[in-house]
């Protein structure tokens, strides 16, 4: 088997240039892949109109900062930072100028907001005619209710993944955090992916249009067609697998607090190891559970027997059996678990360490994917507000020390 | 049309991988399906047309192989495992999602092909529930455990803890799989233009899962603090206020962010709202409307209050009327939907969303979704509904590798087909 961890060869997408105007999480996810990825990541940002992720959750209170946000850091490593006026002549000029020099210009605010900045489609194409736009906002940029503002779950509302999570008897569950942001990211990474892959074949570019909503009503589309087909409206399964029914699978309580584990059986070899880890013969025995047939019938009375039993067993201890015992099993592992006490993520070192200028050296969410040959990496953490601004108006535009002095005193960069 | 990823060849083999192979194929990849001679996992899964199982009824199958071409193989007989050499060697993109070893175990995978990839320009993409290194490597997984150990679900059900956390429905641990294996394909695909060299992708749903959590990380990295979960909102350190309400006809709205207006203007819309219904209460206060303009970060009692207000509020009125006057205010408020709902709302349909097609073994026409992205030079198109079992068996290995019907005759006689 060839090595399959990063640090082989260069990062796949090394010279593609990206000019990023994305803020929150769901444009700032889709950069942060790319840039982990080798692109060169070039927020563009303005002080007056913040990337809200820079002032919030701070590491730090008593001495706050745009640099001091854990959440930030993570979502942003690797990029670099301009700061830019759009509205002034000369702070145009310069992002511009970027532009023309650039293969992605990204953005997710809401609809028709960057066309109000002077950055439609078209314009972009006669700064650069090669060049691949993408926006990520909630409905999309086409159709009705393209005003309509939406943050994660807004989103999730919507799409129909809040409704789908959840107890029967109780309301939706939803999601325990912005899940649609994410998602939305990751479609706008695969989406410019192809977009990159078309134009190194072809030499065009093009308008990547990403609606937030449609990514999470991807994921439901079987819904849908047993609505169409059957007639059926979703109703929601707390723990328990509808497509294929079996049982046991569900999340049950263990020693400890707050400490659960999620066991899934599908076959009667592994509900009788289960029932052996568990020492209970008389479940092994019970006829109502002999077969899966039986077990789904009887699942609430299923539930709570294994219920019972789990409670006095430590989670991880319990996993550790099952899984030997070739039964799936998993703690409802937190975080702490993840990056402190699971020797899969140590083994593939999945939460790498970097440097940041203000936050020091933290570790960071790896990429979960390994290749062979390229690599991805966690040089940087993540800029700072403008840190890059000299740099990239010099090296990459050839504005002089003294035209960008001029600029700076002006307000335009 | 022209799709991003037409002329590539891409054979997707195991039942993990299908959500990679149906985002690669709406872009207009060549995704053959190579299905077990006895069909695949997802054809039992159901739901089912007319709920009556059986191997061409299954929408499970309809959905998530759409786009693609279907061939059954099976490489563990000696003229399986050559037919498979011959498809390897002509494709772009393998997607091989069967546990880690099985093909090696009966020479058909990675380490055969080791030099397709090496020095060819082979992609060989491996999902697998954990990666293919690492302790756990071998372990079992279903979405539920996958869920479990990548952390959605600490983060994820109700105020009430004595209830168990929640696993969401619908395979979520596997998309998010799919997608990461997406993006390595299609970042393999680009540095391959360049260098003229494929190579090995290894995909694990563990870290797919575990990466796809937001808060949860910094909060535990930067504060060594565990969020708790919260019905209906975002997990969080410390107990929060309550976004999800049930309106008046049953349905639940999610008012993101507690409902404090962000602008003046919104605010003199929301008491117009609340002033038809005489369920202003006393917001009319003017303290209340400068509130609006303190930062969203600090919670005040002002705040609070108009929350309160608003809550009780909308409690009174239809889901449906919340979400459409609420955004109508530049408020980010939703109808908490089931999925079918979707169905009838009509941006979609002018968005162009829909994929249109018929599935066997149903008359009417279904709609369902392609990948979420207009792409203006390479738009994503329906080409084909999913394939029936072996449906392109004699198009592959007759017209594509030049066997002749009697040796497929052999082959199926064998079971290697």
């Amino acid at each position: 088997m060839p090595a399959s961890l990063p640090g082989a060869g260069a990062r796949p997408l090394e010279g593609i240039r990206v000019v990023d105007f994305s803020w929150i999480v769901a444009g700032p996810q889709c950069t942060r892949i790319l840039a982990d990825l080798g692109a060169d990541v070039i927020r563009v940002e303005n002080e007056s109109y913040l990337d809200s992720m820079r002032s919030g959750m701070q590491v730090y209170p008593d001495r706050p900062s745009y640099s001091g946000s854990g959440m930030f850091n993570n979502m942003n490593r690797n990029k670099r930072s301009i700061t830019a006026n759009v509205w002034h002549p000369g702070g145009r000029t310069m992002v511009e100028k970027l532009i023309a020099q650039a293969d992605v210009v990204i953005e997710n605010f809401s609809a028709g907001a960057f066309e109000r900045m002077g950055f439609g489609m078209e314009h972009l194409k006669e700064l650069n005619p090669n060049i691949i736009y993408i926006s990520i906002s909630g409905f999309g940029h086409a159709g009705i209710d393209t005003t309509y503002i939406t943050w994660g779950p807004t989103a999730q509302a919507i799409s129909g993944s809040t409704f789908m999570s959840g107890q029967a008897d109780l309301p939706p569950a939803g999601w325990g955090y912005s899940y649609l942001d994410h998602t939305a990211g990751y479609y706008g990474a695969i989406g410019l992916l192809m977009g990159l892959f078309h134009r190194s074949r072809t030499g065009e570019g093009q308008y990547i249009d990403v609606a937030q909503c449609e990514t999470g009503m991807m994921m439901g589309g079987i819904a849908m067609l047993d609505y169409q087909v059957n007639g059926r409206k979703y109703e929601r399964i707390g723990n328990h697998s509808r497509w294929p029914a079996i049982a046991p699978h569900n999340v049950y309580r263990c020693a400890g607090d707050d400490r659960w584990i999620a066991i899934s059986a599908e076959t009667d070899d592994q509900w009788l190891a289960l029932c052996e880890v568990l020492d209970a013969d008389e479940l092994a025995a019970d006829p109502l559970f002999a077969t899966n047939l039986g077990r789904v019938d009887a699942q609430d009375a299923l539930d709570a027997a294994i219920d019972a039993l789990t409670r006095k067993w430590d989670t991880r201890e319990l996993m550790y059996l099952l899984q030997s015992n070739g039964v799936a099993a998993g703690t409802a592992q937190t975080t702490e678990d993840k990056m402190e006490h699971d020797p899969q993520h140590a083994a593939r070192e999945f939460y790498p360490m970097a440097p940041h200028s203000y936050l020091g050296d933290r570790r960071f969410e790896g990429l979960p994917m390994r290749f062979s040959r390229s690599k991805w990496e966690v040089v940087n953490g993540a800029p700072g507000l403008g840190e890059h601004t000299h740099a990239v108006m010099e090296q990459l535009l050839g504005y002089t020390a003294e035209e960008i002095a001029a600029l700076a005193a002006e307000v335009a960069i | 049309m022209t799709g991003a990823l037409d002329g590539i060849r891409i054979l997707e083999i195991g039942d993990r991988g299908e959500q990679a192979g149906r985002l690669l194929a709406d872009a207009g990849a060549d995704v053959i399906r190579i299905e077990p001679v006895e069909g695949s996992y997802g054809r039992r899964q159901g739901p089912f047309v007319g709920d009556r199982p059986g191997s061409e009824r299954s929408l499970h199958h309809a959905y998530m192989n759409a786009n693609k071409r279907g061939i059954t193989l099976d490489p563990s007989t000696g003229d399986g495992a050559e037919l498979w050499r011959r498809l390897v060697e002509g494709a772009d993109v393998v997607i091989d999602s069967y546990p880690p070893g099985f093909l090696d175990s009966i020479d058909c995978g990675p380490e055969v092909f080791a030099p397709l990839f090496i020095e060819g320009r082979l992609v060989w993409c491996a999902i697998t529930p954990f990666g293919l290194t690492g302790p756990w490597k071998d372990w079992e997984a279903t979405d539920l455990t996958s869920i479990a150990l990548g952390g959605p679900m600490m983060s994820t059900g109700y105020d009430d803890h004595d209830l168990p956390p929640i696993r969401p429905d619908g395979e979520h641990s596997l998309w998010m799989a799919g997608e990461h294996a997406a993006m390595g394909i299609l970042a393999a695909l680009i540095e391959r233009e360049q260098s003229g060299l494929g190579q090995l992708v290894d995909v694990s749903v563990h870290e797919a899962v575990s990466v796809t959590t937001e808060g949860a990380f910094p909060n535990w990295e930067y504060k060594q603090a565990l969020v708790q979960r919260q019905t209906g909102r975002h997990s969080s350190p410390t107990i929060t206020a309550r976004w999800q309400f049930q309106g008046s006809d049953g349905g639940y709205v999610n008012l993101m962010g507690g409902g404090v207006p962000r602008t003046r203007g919104n605010w003199k819309e929301l008491m117009d709202w609340l002033n038809e219904f005489n369920a202003a209460a006393d917001l009319e206060d003017p303290k209340y409307e400068a509130a609006v303009h303190s930062d969203p970060m600090q919670a005040t009692v002002e705040r609070a209050r108009i929350s309160e207000v608003i809550g009780a509020f909308i409690q009174t009125r239809p889901s449906e009327e919340v979400y459409r006057r609420g955004q109508s205010l530049h408020l980010p408020w939703a109808v908490i939907r089931p999925p079918e709902d979707n169905l009838s709302d009509p941006h979609w349909e002018a968005r162009g969303f829909w994929a249109k097609t018929h599935i066997p073994e149903h008359d009417s026409e279904v709609r369902f979704p392609l990948g979420p992205y207009k792409m203006s030079a390479t738009p994503l198109e329906l080409r084909r509904r999913a394939p029936l079992l072996g449906e392109h068996n004699t198009e592959v290995y007759g017209g594509e590798l030049g066997l002749e019907a009697r040796q497929l005759i052999v082959l199926a006689g064998q079971a290697a087909i």
